[in-house]
């Protein structure tokens, strides 16, 4: 476990040394910042009904609105501008990928633990369901359970998380069951050290690296679903469109040459899930230890 | 390594083979038969042709099948398989059938099969219906001789002539027992219609040909496909690519190209679809309505004509029409479309008038408005997602504040079933103005087939008698005068709020051409050579 003991400072050095990882790490922060500045950014407030208005609709960039707002990069077929949709859009997208995610990795982890140390028909159980559950398309359940709880930025990142805490549940426990077996544990136990406090302060940190990699490829996998599904019509409100409704929208578009419609959403999206998987790639390389 | 290229290049050559037999097939395909590949926009759900009254089904089943009566173009009423037909008194309708027609088998069509086939819809299992509506009014069939029906309503009722016209004759001896799977599998699939059933995969295709024996004029296309594609982008970049002859349901959004393409001809006309929104006009409480901090409203302000008539001024139907619909859409001010029976040529569109509209919902006691949710399909009618979004961005600039709740027809009807919405978007197409008052604002009753969707539960006693006496009349102008009388009064008082009327549209090759069809039906027998 190099990365583990290694200080801040050598893991981020040795970080920067790729330098596509090192672009796509800015380009990640500027994403992130332009996700949660959204609203001071954007010249509209696209999910305000009373700003947009129908006869400003389907302009091509650059375009000037009769109130004297520049359309820097066009207008839907509602009138929405497209350059505060697609903040908006991002805001939601990256809160989506980072919530769901969360909520995911704290559900598959504290599932994983349990399984890796009880042992046993719990361990059996905890997996067969996690089998279970990552034998059936990602995209498949999201769609049923959307189908079955309706429309809602809640129940779109419920959907995230039961699809995903399993990934989180399989890798911790293995981690686990590999930290157990060592003989640090075996030490702490032999001190008398609780269990709680040997599965808490010695076996989880141990057990987080490789976690946080696949967490922060799943932001990815998240963000890229729920577009799939605001995509497909099933995600959150029309009105309050995220990076995938956007795309949608200009989608019956793109024949009559309104490109800018789906074609701005679709490279904010493209460049936020570039982004995030290399900076997964570069972390997963530094901080596993079968490929360090 | 070197096994899997070898693998790769035989693979290859023998695609190739494949690719030359294919195209030399298609060539010699082409060079001896006409044949005719059309898009089209609807989800068949099943080939029986009483099954499930969606015009998706219908459109494929009646080019194997016909009905009694038929319609033109802008939806007259003319003879099918009956060639004459008249009241004999208020109760009694006689049909004289067309002699010499056959089934696809070769087996004479007689009053047997008529008489089977307007008992059917009632029998089968499991069906999600429709038909049950356009029989419901018949008591009893006599075949009075092979080709000659009588049939017997329960009560004095003017429109079964426009009833049977949705009830489409199966042959008694291949339908017998069978079930909608016998109609997939193509077994039961006998009929008197233009075509033959030859293949059917579901959700790609129908293949037809000829019925040589049709008592019709011959239609131009030996073989004939019908392919399902849904997709708007994809069934027009299909008709460009010239994987398909024609299509109907231009999408909007390409429509003034597909116009400007001079190898392409477009026919539309004003369908009979008007697009509408129900208002929940029963409950004190309709989910989804609120004040502006989400705390329940004293009353239904839907009940409220001056709230009807304000949402009714804040909608601007002309940036709709011309916008949003690219054209594909005519302002609407009455139950049914331009033509169509019933129609009131004096009723006008409401004018856009979001400052009237602000006055009416002070003086109704909301001067800041209220909130409300809309709920819609997004993928039945042409555009009805951005519609939604439109009409829910014009309310909201007079104070209702409009949350949008779009999902596919499928689900949505769902919802609507399970009295989930309190304002919703439909669309509704019909042949008269008295048969649309009965499903769409006649107070809900199921023994009567009344207000099947009438969501919004609207109850208008003097509005219901004048539809009744209409229904009730065999004589088709009092009938068309009162049927009149009973819209113009259902939509002065707002009993849903009119949208538009769709204007339907087909795009064909340049040397194609195709009546367009108020009822937005599209048959390959109608397309003819230029």
């Amino acid at each position: 476990m190099i990365a583990a003991t290694a200080p801040t400072g050598v893991l981020a050095a040795s970080y920067a040394r790729d330098r596509i990882a090192l672009i796509a790490f800015w380009l990640l922060l500027v994403l992130l910042f332009a996700a949660l500045a959204a609203p001071w950014l954007a010249p509209q407030n696209p999910y305000d009904l009373a700003q947009l208005d129908i006869l400003d609709a389907k302009l091509a960039p650059g375009t000037q609105s009769s109130a004297g707002l520049t359309y820097w990069l066009g207008t839907d077929d509602q009138g929405r501008d497209m350059l505060s949709a697609i903040l908006y859009g991002l805001r939601i997208s990256v809160g989506v990928g980072i919530a769901s995610t969360a909520l995911a990795l704290a559900l598959g982890l504290t599932a994983g633990m349990i399984a890796a140390r009880a042992g046993g028909w719990i361990d059996g159980l905890i997996m067969r369901i996690v089998d279970l559950q990552l034998s059936f398309p990602a995209i498949l359940v999201a769609l049923i359970l959307l189908a079955l709880t309706g429309q809602g930025i809640d129940r779109i990142i419920l959907a995230l998380v039961v699809v995903q805490w399993a990934y989180y549940a399989r890798t911790v426990r293995a981690a686990a069951l590999v930290e157990l077996r060592k003989e640090y544990v075996e030490a702490a136990v032999c001190m008398g050290v609780s269990e709680a406090r040997i599965l808490l302060s010695h076996v989880l940190p141990n057990v987080l690296p490789p976690v946080m990699v696949v967490a922060t490829v799943q932001i990815a996998q998240a963000i890229a679903l729920e577009a799939t599904l605001s995509f497909l019509g099933l995600g959150l409100p029309i009105t309050e469109p995220s990076l995938g409704l956007l795309i949608a929208n200009g989608y019956a578009h793109l024949l009559s040459g309104k490109y800018w419609i789906s074609f701005f959403p679709g490279l904010a999206l493209l460049a936020t899930i570039v982004a995030i998987n290399l900076v997964g790639d570069r972390l997963r390389d530094l901080l596993n230890p079968r490929l360090g | 390594m070197g096994y899997a290229c070898a693998m790769k290049s035989a693979t290859l050559i023998q695609a190739s083979r494949l690719l030359l037999c294919a195209l030399i097939a298609v060539t010699a395909v082409q060079a001896h038969a006409a044949e005719l590949r059309i898009g089209l926009s609807g989800e068949v759900t099943s080939l029986d042709p009483q099954f499930l009254a969606a015009q998706p089904n219908l459109t494929v089943a009646r080019h194997i099948f016909e009905s009694l009566t038929d319609v033109d173009p802008q939806t007259r009423l003319i003879p099918g398989l009956a060639e004459r037909w008249r009241a004999i008194d208020a109760t009694t309708w006689e049909f004289n059938l067309r002699r010499g027609v056959k089934f696809h088998d070769g087996s004479p069509f007689t009053a047997e099969d008529a008489a089977f086939s307007l008992a059917r819809p009632l029998s089968i299992k499991g069906s999600p219906g429709g038909f049950a509506a356009y029989v419901r009014a018949i008591a009893s069939t006599t075949v009075v001789d092979t080709h000659t029906l009588r049939v017997k309503t329960k009560y004095p009722y003017g429109a079964l002539p426009e009833d049977l016209n949705s009830i489409l004759i199966v042959s008694k001896k291949h339908a017998l027992n069978a079930g909608p799977e016998d109609f997939d599998s193509g077994r039961a699939l006998v009929g008197t219609g233009p075509y033959k059933y030859l293949r059917y995969q579901r959700g790609d295709r129908l293949e037809l040909t000829r019925h040589e024996q049709w008592w019709g004029k011959a239609p131009a296309w030996d073989k004939v496909t019908l392919r399902i594609v849904p997709a708007d982008p994809s069934r027009t970049a299909a008709l460009l690519a010239g994987e398909l002859d024609a299509i109907e349901h231009v999408p909007s959004a390409d429509i003034k190209n597909v116009n400007k393409n001079n190898k392409l001809n477009v026919t539309q006309t004003t369908s009979w679809r008007t697009i509408l929104l129900h208002l929940d006009q029963y409950r004190t409480q309709p989910p989804g309505v609120s004040d502006l901090n989400g705390k329940p409203l004293a009353a239904n302000p839907f009940m409220d004509l001056r709230v009807r008539r304000a949402i009714s001024k804040a909608i601007n139907r002309t940036a709709i029409a011309e916008r949003v619909m690219e054209g594909l859409a005519v302002p609407a001010a009455n139950i049914v479309s331009p033509g169509v029976f019933g129609y009131n040529s004096a009723l006008k569109a409401e004018p856009y008038d979001a400052e009237g509209a602000k006055r009416l919902l002070a003086e109704a006691g909301y001067p800041h408005g209220f909130r409300v949710t809309l709920a819609g399909p997004n993928n039945r009618y042409i555009n009805d997602e951005q519609v939604l979004q439109t009409v829910a961005q014009l309310l909201t600039r007079v104070g209702i504040q409009t949350r949008v709740e779009a999902a596919p027809m499928s689900a949505f009807l769902g919802r609507v079933r399970k009295e989930e919405t309190s304002f919703a978007l439909l669309g509704w197409g019909s042949f008269a103005a008295d048969l649309s008052l009965r499903s769409l604002v006649a107070a809900p009753n199921a023994d009567k087939g009344y207000g099947a969707w009438n969501w919004g539960r609207y109850a208008n006693p003097k509005v219901e008698a004048l539809m009744e006496q209409a229904l009730g009349s065999v004589d088709r102008t009092k009938r068309e005068a009162l049927a009149r009388e009973a819209g113009t009064l259902a939509m002065q008082d707002l009993a849903f709020i009119p949208l538009h009327h769709q204007v339907v549209s087909w795009a064909m090759r340049a040397n194609l051409n195709y009546v367009p069809r108020t009822d937005e039906f599209t048959f390959a027998h109608h397309f003819t050579p230029r």
